[in-house]
């Protein structure tokens, strides 16, 4: 086969990419989200 | 509903709003855009790689002018920032490295290599998470803003090599691209990610100098009077 210069397929790849953006991006905002709350419930306390 | 907790609605609603745009820039990217001629559908990944990089060297940039401010004008807020900010700029980097990984093997043949951008930009990585975890080990809070202010001031340094290294050294990673040298159909799903980011970071930012705030307020404050204090004050309120 010639090679041609042109990727075929990769789309194994580009979900890859757009999960692990998600799980990193959402993951990180839950946490700030988590430890928030701990933080203010903490402050809270007499 | 307190003082905080309203306050904390407007970076709720901006980290909201950026979870939304990116839903709707990275379903843009991946089903509507064309792929690329010789990329083919790999180059989708731009779409979420390209934002992150921007929005990744505006938070560590944040950072540094927070360290400037704590440094030269003094202010806990400020170290709150600072800590925000550069919090957010590692797990940004982080993510930047991670997406450029799976984008290299498919195009570059390789998952990684000690090229320029991609050496530069680990150390960035290392330099600011190595600030983070120090942070954890001064209990001095004015001791701890002051030098992580310094260092965060000299780990920046970094930032415009990271930026400029593919022009300064041969280098595998290509050079930035511009309005110019970017295909049209392409503009639309790479700019609603970004702003989709930096709504997302600027909220994420918010809520971060919010935690660090209070943890700071806990630190300063003063420590409550031991039990023997307290019971002369309790029997006067009781006569």
């Amino acid at each position: 086969m010639t090679p041609t210069g042109v990727i075929e397929g990769g789309w194994g790849f580009v979900v890859a990419a757009y999960v692990v953006s998600a799980v990193v991006l959402f993951g990180y905002a839950v946490s700030v989200h988590v430890r928030y709350r701990a933080e203010r419930k903490r402050s809270q306390r007499p | 509903m307190s003082a905080d907790r309203q306050g904390a609605v407007v970076p709720y609603a901006l980290a909201a709003l950026g979870l939304a745009l990116l839903a709707w820039g990275s379903s843009w990217g991946l089903f509507a855009a064309p792929g690329e001629t010789y990329m083919g559908d790999v180059q989708r990944i731009m779409y979420v790689h390209v934002p992150t990089a921007w929005n990744a060297m505006l938070a560590l940039t944040f950072a540094f002018g927070c360290a400037l401010v704590s440094l030269f004008k003094g202010g806990w807020r400020w170290d709150a920032r600072l800590e925000a900010g550069m919090e957010v700029g590692v797990v940004l980097s982080t993510l930047l490295c991670m997406q450029g990984a799976i984008w290299a093997k498919p195009t570059w043949g390789v998952w990684w290599d000690w090229d320029p951008r991609l050496t530069t930009t680990a150390v960035l990585v290392f330099a600011f998470a190595g600030i983070l975890v120090l942070r954890r080990f001064v209990d001095d809070p004015v001791k701890r803003a002051v030098w992580s202010a310094v260092a965060t001031i000299i780990a920046y340094v970094d930032v415009p090599i990271v930026y400029f290294s593919v022009r300064w050294w041969n280098s595998l990673h290509q050079v930035q691209s511009s309005p110019e040298t970017v295909s049209k159909a392409f503009h639309w799903p790479l700019r609603i990610n970004a702003f989709g980011i930096l709504f997302l970071m600027s909220g994420l930012i918010g809520l971060r100098t919010r935690l660090a705030v209070l943890r700071l307020e806990s630190e300063l404050a003063p420590p409550l009077p031991p039990p023997a204090a307290v019971a002369p004050a309790s029997t006067r309120g009781d006569r």
